[in-house]
Order: C-alpha cells, then structure tokens, then sequence
C-alpha cells in the first residue's frame, strides 16, 4: 500500500497520471493526517479542505478526459501565510493583518492553480517572516516534528514542520535571510533560495524588497527541482522579475558528479564564527563525499561573514523599518516582541548608512563573482548551531544570526540546505550548496548527487499518530 | 550643573524624533537596544573598495519605459 503521507510529488504525480491514484484520495489523506496530528506541530493556520477537496475532484476529471496539465497536477501544496490567496486573508502570522482579504492571487498560486495543483491551506510563520517563534500571538508556533521542543527553523517555519511531518509533499516559503532554508535545515528536508528575479514576489507580503526571494520546499532536491519549475518565470507585474527564460533544472539533474569544481567557504565556521561541532564534522564528510563522487573540491575564501552580515542585517533593517514604519509607531504593543525588536533598529539606520550597506553588496557580489569565476559551485554551512529550545527566547535570539544563509540573499544566487545527517540525538544536520546567477541547473545536481549517494534527505521524524487516525491515515 | 546629555537622554530624543514615544513609554529596553543596533556603524569594506569607488544602485529611467 503507498504511504500517502510521505509519497513525494514525482511519484504521486506519475501514478495519478497512471491514474493510479486519485487526487481526492492523496488530498483527503493528508486533510485527514493534518487533522490528526497537527495539533502537536501547529504547521497550519487554516485548512483549506473543501477548497482542497474540489480542485482535487477538477484535476481528477480532466485526468481522467485525457487533459493532463503537468508534474502538479493533482498534486497537494501548502503556501506561507504571505503569499495573497484571492479572497482570504494574508495574515503574515500577525495580529495586524487578521482583517486583511486579499483581491488576487499571488503569481505563484496562480502559476500552481494554474498548473492544477491542489491547495491543502496556508502554513505558519515567523511574524511578517522575521522575528522568531512567539507565544504572544493569535496562533501558536510552528512546532519541529524531530522534536517538538525545539524550534523549527523560521521564518517558513509551518511549510517546514508540515513537510517533515507528512503533512503536505510540497510548500511555498520565502527568504530574505535564509528563511527556506533555517527550517529545511532544522526539519531535515530541502529547500531552495533561486536566484533573485527567477520566481515573482507579485501578492508575496514583502520584508525586505531588495532581498526577498521566493523558494520551494519540499523532502528531496528532485522535488524540489519540479516545484522551481512550475512556480518560475517572468511576471511583467513585478519590476524584479528577469526576462531569461527559466533554466531546465530537470533534464541534468542525475548526470553525475564527475567534474564539478565545488569551493568549500570553511573559514565562516573555522574561523569567523564558532560552529557546533556536529555541524561542521557532517559538512567535512559532505566535502569527502563529493570529491569521491567525482566534484573537484577547494578551499575558498570570501570576505568575513561578519560583514557579508552587517550588510544583510542594514538593509534588513531600514527596508523593513520603512514598510513597518507606520504601526511600529502606532500599535507597537501588537507586534509580538520578537519582531518588534527586529523591526525596531530600522528606525535608527541612517541614510548614509543604508546607501553604504548597498554599495557594500555590490562590492560583496563583486568578489563572489570573482570567486566563482573558476568554480562551479560552493559549499558552507547553513546553520552554524543546531536549533534551541522554542520557549527560550534569549536563546532565540542569541541563535538567529548565527547563519551562514544571509550570504546568498546579499549575492541574490542560488543557494539550497539538504540534510548531511543527524546528531546522535536525532537533530537533522545541514549544509547549503550555492552557485552562480541562475545557476540553479548546476545547483540542483550538485544537491542530488550528493543526497542519493548519502540518503540523508527524506527521512521521517518519529510522528506518533492517536490511534483512531493510524487505522486511516 | 552638567549640560552634556546621558546617553538615555540621546535615546529618547532619537526615538521621540522618529514617532517612536509610544514604543519607548511601552518598551523602553527594546527601544534602547534597538538603537544602539541601528546606529552601529557597519562594518569595514573589503580591501581595495570603499564607499566612494564602489558603485551604488544605479537609477535607470529607461527601466519604466521597458516596463511598459
């Protein structure tokens, strides 16, 4: 019998094109996983089951009339409650924005609608996708299905926990920082940052304009890869958007690793900052792996993390500040206080001081170009510590920059976290594989040839089911 | 008497300055860290650059046009 709770999006594509399996079968099983095990991961802030239920039902009868619209059809996702879906509100996880309905879909749920996938609901998130997990909000946090004392990762803190936890085969998230891939990295699945431009952010609730991607998560790179594919492409109503065809992730995705020239930026956790040794012991064999693998493998440097952080963190901060501005002033007390002391420090950036941030990354893509002028790719890490408790706000955020994602919004290129294993307690271990502008073709191989060589994406926290839903789901 | 202001004094001047009173009488912590965050100066540019020779974000007018 195929377990439809972590059945993956190529397979149960294939066999609902086989007409295998139906969409309202796959949807119906997860609406009723999410039923029962969801209030132990908090991932979902509304459940689109009746709306999940009729579009699986449309894809299902066009299967069956010969109308086959592609690799998503019928297939079930969940979006962050930042992405606009017409006639629902886009919370952005926050007090401020219960009342808000949105008019349109955003671009990509119109790509998915488009592309007849099936719209499971809307997925907790770090408040406005900054902050951290709160507990003074209308919705509780998002929980880590590895462990659910420990934080999940954020800001897409729902897309990652209702992965890990069979909930969904696919989820939206969005990255200014890192925010794909700090809860791929902490729930063991695989997300990627695209290059800024390839995915619109048209009905996406920006953060920080100039740094905000769009990213799709899933349990395996191949996954992955399909998702990048039907949400891509140019959007004329996003000035962002880039006019280059998207490139074909799919048709090298498992040619191998003989011949890449990977550079590994060790010195951000050797050096610059201090790393759990989990980590960097699993990105060390990671490195091994590839080389033996067929990459050819180089220590590189680029300039300090903690000036690729200042960077981030300034423009962070003053470009937030100023969509934030009017209720930070107004209503500050409806802010959970872990945003608001993110929010904050943006009222404090100078001009001059934001204009040098900006001149400061284009001096920073500069030299990462000039880096990767002989290299195919980088390796680093994702998360230079393994994630805290959730309750533990000091330890919040104490944690929160120490990252080494932030880097790859500043160049905007590629950069995806696929799992390189697990401490001896079960926390997932992760490292990012970057490359160059649209380099994600190189990325996306690179990824998968090295987790099914090493099996570490895909694994299943232990999700204990009551016992009623176990007979069903 | 000294005249010269405490740096809390400069806080709350700052913070007054940018419609901030509300945030400052409910949180005054938070409004005091976040300053002393925000007005960090940044960090050091790499060697061989520096804010003068390293071009910002150029305006392109004909991006518009082509929008259309």
């Amino acid at each position: 019998m195929t377990d439809l709770a972590y059945l993956g999006v190529a397979e149960g594509a294939a066999l609902i094109r086989a007409k295998r399996l139906s969409p309202v079968e796959w949807t119906r099983a997860l609406l009723d996983r999410i039923a029962a095990i969801d209030a132990d991961y908090n991932a979902f802030l509304v459940v689109t089951a009746e709306r999940a239920l009729a579009q699986a039902k449309t894809a299902e009868a066009e299967i069956a009339k010969g109308r086959w619209r592609g690799p998503m059809h019928g297939v079930p996702y969940a979006a962050k409650d930042i992405f606009d879906i017409e006639g629902m509100a886009t919370t952005c996880h926050s007090k401020i924005r219960m009342n808000h309905r949105a008019a349109a879909d955003a671009f990509v749920v119109k790509k998915l609608r488009d592309a007849g996938a099936v719209l499971l609901g809307k997925v907790a998130l770090h408040e406005f996708a900054t902050g951290g997990p709160a507990f003074d909000l209308p919705w509780p946090p998002a929980r880590n299905p590895w462990n659910r004392d420990l934080h999940p990762g954020g800001s897409s803190s729902g897309s990652g926990s209702a992965l890990a936890a069979g909930m969904t085969p696919a989820a939206l998230g969005t990255d200014t920082g890192g925010s794909v891939r700090n809860p791929a990295t902490c729930c063991g699945i695989v997300g990627m940052k695209p290059t800024y431009g390839a995915i619109s952010l048209a009905g996406v609730f920006p953060l920080t304009y100039s740094l905000d991607h769009v990213g799709p998560m899933t349990r395996t790179v191949e996954y992955n890869a399909i998702l990048f594919h039907a949400i891509a492409g140019h959007d004329p109503h996003d000035p962002t958007s880039t006019r280059r065809d998207t490139p074909d992730c799919l048709t090298e995705l498992k040619s191998g690793l003989k011949g890449p020239r990977i550079g590994v930026v060790e010195h951000f956790y050797t050096e610059d900052a201090a790393a759990d040794l989990d980590q960097v012991r699993a990105i060390g064999e990671a490195a091994g792996v590839l080389q033996r693998l067929g990459a050819h493998v180089k220590a590189i440097r680029l300039s300090p993390l903690s000036l690729w952080t200042d960077c981030n963190r300034t423009i962070h901060q003053a470009e937030s500040y100023a969509i934030h501005e009017k209720d930070v002033q107004e209503r500050p007390e409806d802010f959970a206080a872990l945003t608001r002391n993110r929010l904050l420090p943006g009222a404090f950036v100078s001009s001059a001081k934001y204009i040098k941030a900006q001149q400061l990354r284009a001096a920073l893509c500069r030299e990462f170009a000039e880096a990767m002028r002989d290299l195919d790719a980088v390796i680093t890490l994702s998360s230079l510590l393994l994630p805290c408790r959730i309750d533990d706000p000091a330890a919040i955020a104490k944690t929160y920059d120490q990252q080494c994602r932030l880097v790859f919004n500043v160049t905007g290129t590629p950069a995806i976290s696929v799992p390189t294993g697990f401490t001896a307690s079960g926390i997932p271990l992760a490292m990012q594989i970057a490359g160059r502008a649209f380099g994600e073709p190189m990325v996306y191989r690179i990824a998968q040839g090295y987790c099914e060589a090493t099996g570490f994406a895909g694994k299943r926290p232990p999700i204990r089911l009551p016992e009623r839903a176990a007979a069903r789901v | 008497m000294n005249d010269t202001p405490t740096a809390s004094d400069t806080v709350r001047l700052l913070a007054e300055q940018q419609g901030l009173g509300k945030a400052l009488k409910l949180f005054p912590d938070g409004v005091k860290a976040a300053a002393e965050r925000g007005l960090r100066p940044l960090g050091e540019f790499p060697k061989g650059t520096t804010s003068l020779n390293s071009p910002a974000p150029i305006f392109d007018p004909a991006q518009f046009e082509r929008a259309k």
